[in-house]
């Protein structure tokens, strides 16, 4: 898996690549990479999914943490362009009750701005 | 932004910030262009009223006032929702410069009915143009900047007074007696002028009175908005009761020492211009004691002492007074007990009462207000007159009203008290909690476990057909198998796993299964199963293979390790195969690790800890060895204090060991972790301070040691004053980075401070006053500090304030610096 950062319009977005799978996974994880932009002080986080071919358990687990420390900050953390396959088992799982996920990047920095 | 001078003046007499003077100044005239032409007008009614009707009428005065205000209640009323706030001032100010006028022409004509016409008309204006200039203050105001301005905005109405006594006591001797009433048309008129600059500019961006919601309601009908509207609101909220009892006794209590005052005064001082003249003298003097009490004490006093017990002060001179004259009803003690009354009315307690509006919401508030300050301003003076008509009919002693004042001034006492307790809960209602812990929504809105196992039986599709079985089988067990979660794992016909567990569930789907086949019962399959793998035969049918498997000594050994590692969860704790699991809990593949940690989680035995603890320190296994370790319950908890006590323990378990802690909400619990604090871990202190914050959210009964965790609070204050005067100082020519700036950028250190707070004062207060700090606007900030002044103890509230307080960088370091000397700071507390 990798894993780079950008900003734009003062949300930073990670950008994942590959499979997040706990097999891939070195001693920086995706939770860390947050976490470090949030001691950085920011506060708005987009998970861009679009190249993310695969999630097991650990992934969820790496995704929720981050959005428990996210939103524990104050911040919001948001997800975009997952595929249609993982939306819905992210639908039969509930997640989307409390993940907001959008099909556009633009859409979901729009969201940001909005708040 | 940049000071102007006339911030520079302003600043000398109040803790102005800023932007600030403009408006400051402005509501100082206002105030003024009030008080001013009220004290020539109320100069001329009480002399004109003694003289032509004298002291014994005045309980009509004071009745007949309070009956009228009922009608201006209701007119106010229903104008105040008719009309936009500029409008109304405006007119009213127009209506009282006319009748001033008016007043001035035929007063000297008519000596019987007008000096009560005059009175009444004096009243009504006092009442209606104060209330209506405290109505935008509130609109204006969030409570800490009135706190900070009402001292300097309040003495304008106090200089007024002043300078309108003295022109009152010049005047009234000479030939322009009969021009007073014209001055104060004049100034009126220059009021109007103010008011419209107090409220063109602020309409647009500080009026706080008209809320984004309120201004979308229907407006309502006028029919049922009047006095009977204003008092339902007042008899609805426990709060405003208290406050109507207050303002109630306060000019019952005035009332009377009033009587008082004008009597021992009419028997001293002879003859309507020597009458003028001396309240002329008398209400400057008078003034000029408010005055200084305004500027130089009120914000002091209340900043000092608190609304709670600024409150107390004034009842508590004007009960001794009350006694003073009880044993010498002479014209110093008169003097004496009228001065107290006023000038304390005028400023502190004015401008504490204004302070307990502030909270109270505004389509509440200015309901309360009208009924209050107009009605029940005037109508407590009846009941005041009353009890004078009583006394006098009963021909009793000007010293038995004392008696009755010290009575009535006991009850005021009480209800003050219980009035700033309210204040306190008011202010809290105002300050909204701005989010829930995510875990907790997580956990009420999500199944997290299952959605785990519904990703895990997902990924383990392409891996092996018995391992997404013994997903589907756990998903059974589980009761997760619903339809939706079938479809979403179901195979189609020509795909070669069909032949798993699941393809039982999925007729039509599969392929393989035989038409007509009955589905098993989900009940008995899962007891069929688990009989299966507990018999002593599968065990040592089995044993081969496993042991063949844990060698390496076969291909794709890492799944094969992972069906083993899940299925061992399946079996009894004491069963062979079940010994194997501590060898797959040592394995370098994290796959496997996380099926035989899962194991480990089902099977619960104490053997396995010491394995499961070591995997917290691994990214890829921390998450899953944690959610294990839960597993166990509450007689794990020892087991985790000791690796947290042990000095020689990896950090990165330690950190983990907290977060596991929080999910037992027990004394046990927090006993250990309090101890921990105490142990100088700086590098897992967060985790610590986070875990106690979580048991005390689940469980606020649990007793913290508050103590301790004081002492805890406290050191975290030094170490963060030590980092702000680290970063306020360097090195010549290198530039000094901004102290604030370098302390908001350690939020975790804030972040903690409130948590640890929560821990011995009110959870839930703390972290919506965290919260608001960190991401409120600026209202909101002001009401959470407020909220803070008011709940925390003196000296914590001494402490932290120069944390979050916003003030200016030079103040902060000031403050700090003095703190940091203080004896006390390192006293008994350390």
């Amino acid at each position: 898996m990798i894993i780079n950062s950008r900003s734009k319009e003062g949300v930073v977005i990670f950008d994942i690549e590959g499979e997040i799978r706990r097999s891939d996974i070195t001693d920086i994880t995706l939770h860390q990479l947050v976490k470090d932009q949030l001691d950085k002080g920011q506060r708005n986080i987009l998970l861009n999914f679009e190249s993310v071919d695969f999630i097991d358990s650990f992934g969820v687990g790496e995704i929720l943490a981050s959005y428990i420390s996210t939103h524990n900050l104050g911040g919001s953390m948001k997800m975009a362009k997952i595929s249609p396959k993982l939306y819905m088992v992210f639908q039969v799982t509930m997640l989307t009750k409390v993940l907001e996920i959008f099909n556009e990047e633009d859409l979901a920095i729009k969201s940001f701005v909005k708040e | 932004m940049a000071k102007t001078r006339l911030y520079r003046f302003l600043s000398t007499f109040c803790d102005l910030k800023p932007g600030e003077e403009r408006i400051t100044f402005l509501l100082f005239f206002y105030f003024f262009l009030i008080t001013a032409p009220y004290s020539i007008i109320k100069s001329l009614r009480n002399a004109n009223y003694l003289d032509s009707r004298g002291p014994e009428d005045l309980p009509l005065a004071y009745f007949l006032t309070a009956v009228l205000m009922g009608f201006i209640v209701t007119f106010h009323t229903k104008s105040q929702e008719a009309f936009p706030r500029r409008t109304l001032i405006i007119s009213s100010l127009l209506f009282f410069t006319a009748t001033s006028l008016l007043f001035g022409l035929v007063l000297p004509m008519e000596k019987s009915v007008l000096p009560l016409v005059n009175w009444i008309w004096a009243n009504v204006y006092i009442v209606v143009l104060v209330t209506q200039f405290w109505i935008v203050v509130n609109d204006i105001f969030n409570p800490r900047e009135a706190k900070r301005l009402i001292g300097f905005f309040g003495s304008g109405g106090i200089l007024g007074g002043i300078i309108g006594g003295e022109i009152t006591a010049l005047l009234a001797r000479s030939r322009f007696a009969d021009s007073l009433l014209v001055i104060v048309a004049g100034m009126l008129t220059v009021c109007i002028f103010v008011v419209y600059l107090v409220l063109s500019p602020q309409r647009k961006t500080r009026m706080r009175g008209i809320s984004k919601s309120s201004a979308k309601k229907t407006p309502p009908n006028l029919k049922d908005v009047g006095f009977k509207d204003c008092f339902n609101t007042v008899r609805g909220s426990p709060y405003l009761k208290i406050l109507a009892g207050i303002v109630t006794l306060t000019l019952i209590v005035s009332t009377l020492i009033d009587f008082q005052f004008n009597s021992i005064i009419k028997t001293a001082v002879t003859g309507g211009k020597e009458l003028t003249v001396f309240f002329g003298h008398f209400n400057a003097g008078l003034m000029i004691a408010a005055f200084f009490l305004q500027l130089l004490m009120t914000s002091n006093v209340i900043k000092r002492f608190g609304i709670r017990f600024t409150l107390l002060f004034y009842p508590l001179i004007l009960l001794i007074c009350s006694f003073g004259i009880f044993f010498a009803p002479v014209l110093f003690m008169a003097v004496l007990i009228k001065g107290s009354d006023k000038s304390l009315s005028y400023s502190i307690n004015q401008s504490v009462r204004e302070l307990l509006y502030i909270p109270i919401p505004p389509e509440v508030k200015y309901k309360a207000k009208i009924f209050i300050d107009m009605f029940l301003n005037r109508f407590a003076k009846g009941i005041g007159a009353l009890i004078l008509m009583l006394i006098l009919f009963l021909q009793l002693d000007i010293k038995f009203i004392s008696l009755v004042s010290a009575g009535v001034i006991l009850v005021w006492l009480i209800f003050n008290w219980r009035v700033a307790r309210e204040y306190v809960g008011t202010i809290n209602r105002q300050v909204e909690l701005k989010w829930e812990r995510a875990d907790h929504i997580l956990r009420d809105q999500v199944d997290v476990d299952a959605t785990k196992l519904i990703f895990d039986t997902l990924a383990s599709k392409n891996q092996s057909s018995e391992l997404y079985a013994m997903h589907v089988f756990d998903l059974i067990n589980q009761d997760k198998l619903t339809p939706e979660v079938k479809k979403l794992i179901s195979y189609k016909q020509d795909e070669f796993l069909a032949a798993s567990l699941g393809g039982l569930f999925e007729q039509g789907e599969t392929g393989l299964i035989p038409s007509g086949v009955e589905p098993w019962d989900e009940d008995e399959l899962t007891k069929e199963i688990k009989k299966i793998m507990s018999m002593d035969i599968y065990q040592q049918f089995m044993e081969d293979y496993v042991d063949n498997v844990l060698s390496g000594g076969i291909t794709d050994a890492e799944t094969q390790k992972m069906e083993v590692a899940k299925a061992i969860g399946m079996m009894p704790v004491q069963s062979p195969l079940a010994q194997k699991l501590p060898e797959l809990l040592e394995d370098q593949s994290p796959d496997v690790l996380k099926y035989a940690i899962s194991s480990a989680a089902h099977l619960k035995s104490r053997e396995h800890i010491p394995a499961l603890i070591k995997q917290l320190s691994h990214p890829q296994t921390r998450e899953d060895a944690s959610a294990a370790l839960r597993q166990y319950g509450s007689r794990i908890i020892g087991t985790l204090a000791d690796y947290l006590a042990d000095p020689d323990e990896s950090i990165s378990i330690k950190k983990a060991i907290p977060p596991i802690l929080a999910g037992f909400a027990s004394q046990e619990t927090v006993d250990f972790l309090i101890m921990e604090l105490h142990v100088d871990q700086q590098e897992i202190e967060m985790e610590l301070v986070d875990a106690l914050e979580q048991i005390r959210a689940e469980n606020p009964n649990l007793n913290f040691a508050p103590d301790q965790i004081r002492n805890k609070i406290l050191q975290d204050i030094l170490h963060c004053y030590n980092l702000l005067l680290k970063t306020s100082s360097s090195p010549r020519g290198v530039q000094k980075p901004d102290a604030s700036e370098a302390f908001h950028g350690q939020s975790q250190l804030l972040t903690n401070l409130f948590k640890l707070l929560s821990l011995i004062y009110p959870h839930q207060d703390m972290m919506k006053a965290y919260q608001n700090l960190r991401t409120g606007t600026k209202d909101s900030v002001a009401y959470a500090l407020e909220m803070l002044d008011n709940s925390l103890k003196k000296e914590m509230r001494n402490y932290i304030f120069p944390l979050i307080e916003d003030i200016s960088n030079q103040e902060r370091l000031k403050r700090i610096r003095f703190l940091m000397r203080s004896p006390a700071f390192f006293g008994n507390d350390r």
